[in-house]
């Protein structure tokens, strides 16, 4: 028999992780045999950070005609329209960017081994993979278990990778170091049961202060500014504390929640707000699910008072405050002593490396690099050798940035003609980070199911044509950002950039053409504090004019010290859209059918290839999720029997009926415990008391199983074969019992119990 | 020994000669001409000694790859294939070399692109199954020395393993004389027979 990645990692994988990968290979099996509904399982790889990717469904346009793919499926589906062979994208979570040496090179293995050899960082400082085959994610997985990296909950409505300023703890400005606060609140979040149930996903940001653009706290769901207060003599740690920030369509400024939220607070508030999300989140209309428009219907103050009220109902978690003791100390230390840059030999090209891409860190003779990756992408090789140079120039202290790059903290300044050469080695030397030639974007249409023009193709080209004339740019046209998305969902982050762009169409005399929405004036400084004004759809191969136009404008036109917001403030809307009024206009076909292509692409646009997004996930209910747990841990105890332990099994079968039972308490009664009696009893009442649980022909026959089954699950010594099938067959016709009531519950023929207060105020208000 | 997911590298003779982005046209053609069995294009032009431009299919992707900024035809079989160890090789070098015959024919590229067939580079993409490691040499190189007769017939090659223990289990082959494209497939198909 082969050795498998389970056999050779086992040992190495933390048993949590372990098991949820078992879980979730489980899962992929019983749904390959027709058992897990193709929506649930959906959002259950969603879930584990399995997305799908543009083409999924089975087909593509090739520029002359929607082409039928070749992929060996059988019909098997891994989500609604998405062929189970079709290769897909895998996001991998990095909580707040930290990654060490090893994680690098376990990251450029299998990037290789199971996607197309690249592993891209995002706007949220996650590592996407794309092209991955889904039957090989369990063992993907496990190698970056046994890292101690999780792609739990990278997708899905959940709680995303919470992010941090990769400054974090090096910042001359900062209040105080976030990072060991953001790595709790991951943890804490990660899986925790009341973040299981929301309608979309929930963001987390971190920033040690307010003034810079790092954190991005201003765009996110929860957004968390470090903050100090002096209380009798004696300096105490808090946050101000902002919600319901979001870009997409319609973005949102977060708003503040708390201007002092004290450290111990932070946990258990972040839960209550979890739980408020939950249970009063919009759950069927997706595009109103974010918990922005929540907050935005309530009102911050019914909200604040919604979550206080929540928070007073937790019961105390040790979690909440286990982790401050360690707060206090430094999260990292340096490699080399620090000391100053003076007398060593300075390689060609390193006086612009230097002049933008290294961070002075307010420790003395230390400083950050920036290792500049071309629209996020880097090499199994490169990613390697830089796991590498972060083992020999600093302590593995690396992290991925909102920037789309790598930050190697704690060089000493030294060092840094050394490490430029090392960088250049692998050609990762480039100039011009955080500049304007440093276009972030989202995938857009190279891999996204969203996407409507392609916004890699065009910061490509922007990317070029900046680089070649950065010499030459004034300053102040350099210090600007430009962030490209492929459609309005924001993903490139379009809404706070200096100057950005988002994918859209228009139709030319029956012809699509790519066009890009102009934003100006966003502000990526004050943690995003100003989202951009849309100017005018411009055709995507005339943006690179609106750039130089724009970018020629301010320079001549700028007061002195007038930020680029304030200039176009200044200039107004009206004088900025002349300005561009000519470069809206698209040539016929015939005289320039390039403008009918897009960027990095030979084929006629065309939208035709656009699919449904898995962005929003599937909106599958916390009970959907049981009852598919339910359906697992049959398929488990059928193995044991098969396997000969008859009590194992029968053990199991009781579990798989507890759990079914407890998805249809739960949609009655949120805060039951998750004890197995608690759970019994409360089923008794609510269903079977109720005749809620009430078979039209078997009458509470299948209910009775399960009381049967508790009774027995007590004695279980020498069982025999028998009767143990028998546990299994009841155990399977009770699970499917409950579904059939849960249906029915859905489907609104039986009445739904109220639960708490909260909900049917909200409802109301 | 049970080997799967070769990789087979064969490089351009004049890359100066060879810019990358005419790939994206050409490779599209080709997608244009099949039935379907390539399922999407990955540009990764601006990535130094990166992928290149990759042609994602079900069975093998194939790409203008240009990793230790060598460019080359580089066939990744990600499906199974059968027979022993020998012909498993066999196919996915005929592979790889079908299609380098198939760009050096290719109309809009003037014949500027032609392929060395005195050095190939084989990979095995599963370090599970192929550990980088002297064990792997020793189990495979019964295969690897066939392969290069089949190939070279009775010119003198040596083989070389890919020395970073970092990076997957490979050799570099290498002819101690020129051959073409052509005169591989020719003495593949000969061995065949």
């Amino acid at each position: 028999m082969s050795t498998t990645w389970k056999d050779k990692l086992g040992d190495r994988i933390a048993s949590d992780l372990g098991r949820e990968i078992d879980i979730f290979e489980t899962q992929i099996e019983l749904r390959k045999q027709g058992k897990i509904d193709e929506r649930v399982f959906a959002e259950t790889r969603l879930r584990r950070g399995i997305y799908g990717q543009r083409y999924d469904n089975g087909q593509r346009h090739d520029g002359q005609k929607i082409q039928k793919l070749k992929i060996a499926a059988g019909g098997l589906t891994k989500g609604p329209d998405t062929v189970w062979d079709a290769p897909g994208m895998m996001r991998i979570k990095v909580p707040f960017g930290g990654l060490n040496a090893e994680q690098m090179e376990t990251l450029a293995d299998l990037s290789e081994e199971y996607a197309d050899g690249i592993s891209h960082v995002t706007t949220r400082q996650d590592i996407q993979y794309h092209f991955v085959h889904i039957e090989d994610t369990p063992a993907l997985m496990r190698r970056l278990a046994a890292v101690g990296i999780t792609t739990r909950e990278a997708c899905g409505n959940v709680v995303r990778n919470v992010t941090a300023c990769p400054l974090a703890g090096i910042c001359r400005d900062e209040t105080f170091d976030v990072t060991p606060y953001a790595k709790a609140s991951s943890k804490f979040l990660l899986g925790h049961p009341d973040t299981q149930d929301f309608g979309r996903k929930f963001k987390v940001a971190f920033s040690g202060c307010a003034q810079h653009p790092c954190g991005l706290t201003s765009m996110h769901d929860m957004g968390v500014i470090a903050r100090t207060r002096s209380e009798n003599g004696t300096e105490r740690r808090g946050f101000e504390f902002y919600v319901g920030g979001g870009l997409g369509a319609v973005p949102y400024k977060a708003q503040l929640f708390d201007e002092f939220l004290p450290e111990e607070e932070l946990l258990p508030t972040a839960q209550a707000i979890a739980r408020v999300f939950a249970r009063l989140g919009e759950k069927r209309n997706r595009a109103r699910a974010r918990i922005k428009f929540l907050i935005a219907n309530l009102g911050i103050e019914k909200f604040r008072q919604l979550v206080a009220e929540e928070r007073r109902k937790l019961a105390p978690d040790d979690r909440w405050t286990g982790y401050l003791a360690d707060t206090r100390q430094d999260s990292e230390r340096p490699l080399r002593a620090g000391s100053a840059l003076n007398g060593q030999v300075r390689p060609e090209g390193f006086e612009a490396w230097y002049a933008t891409n290294v961070y002075r860190q307010r420790q003395p003779g230390y400083v950050a690099a920036t290792v500049t990756l071309p629209l996020g992408d880097i090499t199994a090789d490169q990613l390697r050798d830089l796991a590498g140079i972060a083992r020999r120039f600093v302590r593995e202290t690396v992290r991925t940035t909102v920037d789309q790059n790598i930050l190697l903290r704690w060089v000493s300044e030294a060092d840094l003609p050394e490490l430029y050469r090392a960088l250049k080695q692998i050609g990762l030397a480039d100039p011009n980070a955080g500049t304007i030639v440093d276009v972030t974007s989202c995938p857009g249409t190279d891999t996204c199911k969203l996407g409507i023009a392609s916004s890699r193709g065009l910061a490509k080209e922007l990317r070029q044509r900046l680089s070649e004339k950065s010499f030459e740019l004034d300053q102040a046209v350099k210090d600007l950002r430009i962030k490209v998305s492929g459609c309005f969902n924001s993903c490139g982050q379009h809404h706070v950039a200096d100057i950005g762009f988002y994918g859209i169409s228009r139709n030319i005399n029956g012809y699509t053409v790519p066009h890009f929405q102009v934003m100006l004036g966003g502000k990526f400084r004050d943690n995003a504090g100003a989202y951009g004004l849309a100017i005018g759809a411009v055709p995507s191969k005339r943006i690179p004019e609106v750039v130089t136009r724009v970018t020629d404008r301010y320079v001549a036109e700028r007061h002195k010290g007038e930020s680029f917001q304030d200039f176009i403030g200044r200039i107004g809307k009206k004088e900025t859209k002349a300005m561009l009024e000519d470069l809206m206009k698209v040539p016929a076909h015939d005289e320039a059918p390039t403008f009918y292509s897009d960027w990095g692409d030979t084929r006629e646009f065309t939208l035709t290839d656009m699919g449904v997004g898995e962005c929003a996930g599937e909106v599958v209910s916390q009970a959907q999720f049981t009852l598919a747990a339910s359906e697992r841990e049959i398929f488990e105890a059928q193995i044991w029997f098969d396997a000969g332990d008859l009590q194992k099994a029968a053990v199991l079968a009781y579990g798989a009926m507890v759990r079914a039972a407890e998805a249809l308490v739960r949609t009655q009664n949120y805060e039951a415990s998750h004890d197995q009696e608690v759970i019994v009893g409360e089923f008794r009442r609510l269903f079977c008391d109720t005749q809620l649980f009430y078979d039209k022909y078997a009458g509470s026959t299948f209910a009775d199983y399960l009381f049967k089954a508790r009774d027995a699950v007590r004695e279980l010594d020498g069982i025999h074969k028998g009767v143990a099938l028998q546990r299994l067959q009841e155990a399977q016709l009770f699970i499917d019992a409950a579904h059939s009531c849960y249906n029915k519950i859905a489907a609104g023929a039986a009445p739904a119990v109220a639960p708490a207060s909260p909900v049917s105020e909200a409802r109301s208000a | 020994m049970n080997i799967q997911k070769i990789n087979v590298k064969f490089f351009v003779a004049e890359p100066s000669r060879v810019a990358l982005e005419p790939f994206i046209g050409i490779f599209n053609s080709w997608i244009q001409a099949s039935e379907g069995e390539y399922y999407d294009l990955a540009d990764y032009g601006h990535v130094p000694s990166g992928p290149g431009i990759v042609l994602v299919a079900d069975e093998a992707n194939i790409s203008l790859d240009n990793t230790e900024n060598r460019l080359g035809l580089l066939y990744n079989r990600k499906r199974p294939l059968e027979g022993s160890d020998t012909d498993k090789l066999a196919s996915a070098v005929a592979s790889a070399l079908a299609y380098c015959r198939r760009i050096e024919d290719e109309p809009a590229l003037e014949g500027r692109v032609r392929f060395r067939g005195d050095e190939a580079v084989i990979a095995i993409n599963d370090r599970l199954a192929a550990p980088n490691n002297e064990e792997t040499l020793s189990a495979l190189r019964p295969a690897i020395d066939a392969l290069a007769h089949r190939l070279f017939g009775t010119a003198d090659f040596t083989v070389e393993k890919e020395s970073d223990s970092r990076r997957r289990f490979g050799v570099r082959i290498r002819a101690a004389r020129p051959f073409n494209t052509e005169a591989l497939l020719e003495n593949l198909q000969k061995s065949v027979n």
